[in-house]
């Protein structure tokens, strides 16, 4: 009897302290800020519990994870580029109920960013607004929007400075984008490959990129290669989260998972965010880092677009606004 | 040397035919501008080729990622096969190809016609979706019918209890679930007649022990014996059950169980090696009431030595007129089979060690086989009138011999020499035995799946 108590407790304490693995499917330019919320949420998760923690990271274009999760990539959170994608997640696979963005605070975006300009240093295109990237002669950098939620978010920002600029004018804010992406002369896949395309194929006048990804280009190379510009007018990006919920119980992680993306919400989580150049949603931590980002007019996706689930269809379906001024090759 | 030094020297030396001309223009542009047009120029053209070194770039590293997402077609001993990268999504196209020629010995066989036929022609497409879905669909064009033999899907999420629809192979006779391709004689044996061929149903099957202990049970329409349908003949079920040891590798037995009820089913005939009919019922014979089998069964394998047997008991109510009454069959086999060229037996095909390539030295495998079996039915059958022994004998005893040659994995050369005897009726003369049944069958087989 004695012996049995002995082998049940020595049974619990293994499970108890049994190394737990979540694994995050996030989009392209978080990998440097999620390899540190990763360490600092398994040290707090270990001081917590005793047990041990492992995050796997997955990256790649926010739409092309999300179809990997819907076909099956075994994600027990997803940390993507916008909603629409993980409304995807939720509406063809049903891996979580589609009220998913409720269940957190700030509909389920623990930190925003917005979008930026990344150019040459000196700025020798004198490249200050969006409307300097319509002119010709100027070589945007900018990922496909088909692919990389950071590009639709470009796209999306690009349209509303135009329809601001155009007293709401849709046609006259296609032709604007039209444009646009008539100066770009490579699309990449994601965010990452275009900073790529951008800082070490030196390709391109200009990189329209995450505010966060301009920052970590700008620390990478030097003030002396690069700089930032930030445009008049720019959109709020909100990238959300949540716990693939079917998943995480087949793993067994529910719990884990949800502690993992409340840890993002934390006063440390908020930190680590922020200097990673990623807008937090904390007052404190916000006030905190105010110097750090540069002041500028945000809309978000709901004001001007009526949300994703409309925005998608409008532009980047198949035969949306995008394919209707895009020839690839052109 | 830098890349603008670089530029610089090439709009120099661009611009040097141009400076006596300058002299003798006055009105011609600063040769400043000149240098900056052309630098202007050598940086259109150096981002035109870093953009197409990059298109390349994304062009390669997309058919990279393509290639790594991309099926895969193999064709091999395994047959042909269409596999998704992560082995998720599988096809398999296969066919099982018997040409067969018999011919009849002796005097006062069985009216059996010498002649080469088609025994079975069976295309077959199976494989996996989503993983853990199999499917498996083989029709027959064999003697010149159109039959479906097996169309299924099991679902095999957990291992222990794959769960499969469709027609298949009940969980009865031990041969019977053996494929065509893999049995040791060109015809099965004696108790394979009083198992059911196809039925429709739904199966749940698995190990209970890893490689030990295996079990399926399941629900079907019920079909008489050695019989297939497509649609059941009464609203009665057939229940099987079926529990198989494999204490170790080359040992292995168990038992399988089914009936239900029966009402009108129409009777089987059964019949020889040479495949002509001995045993019919009277006219009129309908299934009625209930009807069991019982199946003990197993299988010996050591090296090149192979053993298999098994008993069918079959207990069932038959219906003429008013007269209704349970009666029974029983068939029994044992065969043995030896592989002259040292390849391991066990319950498929074994593969040659050397395929057949005479001018490289390769015989293939060749195995030489013998089996003995007997088909009863208990008197009652002829009292109460349901067949009768001017036409039915009332046992069957067969002996079989034969050589198996096996040229690769795939392709197979039989020759069987069997002999059956009839005893309790069937004879053309009042009171004698339908004389015995000598035939000698040649099969050239094609299989793959």
């Amino acid at each position: 009897m004695k012996l049995t108590g002995i082998l049940l407790l020595t049974a619990a304490s293994v499970s108890l302290a049994a190394t737990v693995r979540l694994l995050n499917v996030s989009y392209d330019p978080t990998r440097e800020l999620y390899q540190n919320i990763n360490a600092a949420f398994a040290k707090q998760w270990k001081a917590k519990t005793g047990a041990d923690v492992v995050i796997n990271q997955s990256h790649g274009g926010s739409g092309s994870q999300a179809r990997a999760v819907i076909d099956g990539l075994q994600a027990d959170v997803v940390t993507l580029a916008l909603s629409y994608d993980i409304d995807a997640i939720a509406e063809k696979a049903g891996l979580l109920p589609k009220n998913w963005q409720g269940r957190l605070p700030d509909n389920s975006s623990p930190y925003t960013s917005t979008i930026v300009f990344l150019v040459r240093k000196g700025n020798p295109k004198r490249i200050k607004d969006w409307n300097d990237l319509a002119r010709p002669g100027v070589s945007v950098i900018t990922p496909n929007p088909k692919t990389s939620g950071g590009a639709r978010w470009n796209y999306l920002a690009a349209w509303g400075y135009a329809l601001r600029q155009n007293n709401n004018d849709q046609s006259k804010a296609k032709d604007f984008v039209s444009r646009v992406y008539k100066n770009v002369p490579v699309l990449d896949s994601g965010a990452r490959g275009a900073t790529t395309t951008f800082v070490q194929r030196g390709i391109g006048d200009v990189l329209l990129a995450w505010e966060n990804e301009a920052f970590l280009a700008l620390n990478e190379l030097g003030k002396d290669k690069v700089e930032i510009v930030t445009p008049s007018v720019s959109i709020l990006a909100e990238p959300p989260v949540a716990v693939v919920d079917k998943n995480a119980a087949r793993h067994g992680t529910a719990a884990v998972a949800k502690a993992y993306l409340d840890f993002l919400y934390s006063p440390e989580g908020q930190e680590i965010e922020a200097r990673n150049y990623y807008r937090p949603r904390s007052k404190e931590v916000a006030a905190k880092y105010d110097r750090q980002f540069p002041h500028l007019t945000l809309f978000t996706v709901d004001e001007v677009f009526g949300g994703w689930q409309n925005a998608q269809k409008t532009y980047f379906a198949e035969g949306g606004t995008f394919d209707q001024i895009y020839r690839p090759g052109r | 040397m830098s890349r603008r030094t670089m530029r610089m020297g090439l709009a120099f030396m661009m611009t040097m035919p141009l400076i006596p001309a300058r002299a003798q223009t006055a009105d011609t542009q600063s040769t400043d501008q000149k240098i900056q047009q052309l630098e202007q120029k050598v940086d259109e053209l150096d981002q035109q080729i870093k953009v197409d070194e990059r298109k390349k770039e994304l062009a390669e590293e997309d058919a990279a990622a393509k290639a790594q997402n991309a099926a895969t077609a193999n064709a091999d001993t395994t047959g042909f096969t269409i596999k998704s990268n992560d082995g998720n999504f599988l096809l398999k196209i296969g066919a099982d190809l018997q040409v067969d020629n018999r011919a009849y010995l002796g005097q006062g066989s069985s009216g059996g016609v010498d002649g080469m036929l088609l025994r079975r022609i069976r295309p077959t497409i199976s494989g996996t979706v989503y993983k853990y879905v199999d499917y498996f669909f083989r029709p027959d064009f064999g003697l010149g019918n159109t039959l479906i033999y097996d169309a299924y899907i099991e679902l095999k999420y957990l291992r222990r209890a794959k769960v499969r629809v469709g027609k298949f192979k009940p969980p009865v006779g031990l041969e019977r679930l053996q494929s065509d391709d893999d049995t040791t004689f060109v015809e099965r044996g004696l108790p394979t007649l009083l198992a059911p061929s196809r039925d429709i149903g739904y199966q749940i099957s698995g190990d209970l022990l890893p490689n030990k202990l295996n079990y399926a049970v399941g629900v079907f329409n019920g079909v008489p014996d050695n019989s297939l349908t497509d649609a059941a003949v009464s609203g009665h079920r057939d229940y099987a059950a079926r529990l198989f040891v494999t204490p170790f590798k080359g040992l292995g037995f168990g038992s399988a169980v089914d009936g239900g009820g029966v009402d009108g089913e129409p009777l089987p005939s059964y019949k020889t090696l040479g495949q002509t009919t001995f045993f019919t019922f009277a006219s009129g014979v309908t299934e009625a009431g209930h009807r069991t089998r019982l199946t003990p069964q197993g299988y010996y394998y050591a090296g090149p030595l192979g053993i298999l047997g098994e008993y069918t008991l079959t207990e069932e109510g038959l219906k003429k007129g008013l007269v209704q009454r349970d009666v029974a069959y029983r068939a029994w086999q044992v065969a043995v089979s030896y592989i002259l060229t040292g390849e391991k037996k066990d319950f498929t095909s074994p593969t040659p060690k050397k395929s057949f390539d005479p001018l490289h030295g390769g015989w293939g495998a060749v195995e030489l086989t013998a089996r003995t079996g007997e088909f009863s039915a208990e008197h009652g059958i002829f009292n109460y009138g349901f067949a009768s022994t001017l036409t039915s004998p009332r046992t069957a005893r067969e002996w079989v011999g034969g050589v198996n040659w096996f040229l690769n994995r795939l392709v197979r050369v039989s020759l069987d020499y069997g002999q059956t005897a009839f005893g309790g009726g069937a004879a053309a003369s009042l009171g004698g035995n339908r004389a015995p049944e000598r035939v000698l069958i040649g099969r050239f087989q094609i299989n793959f799946i």
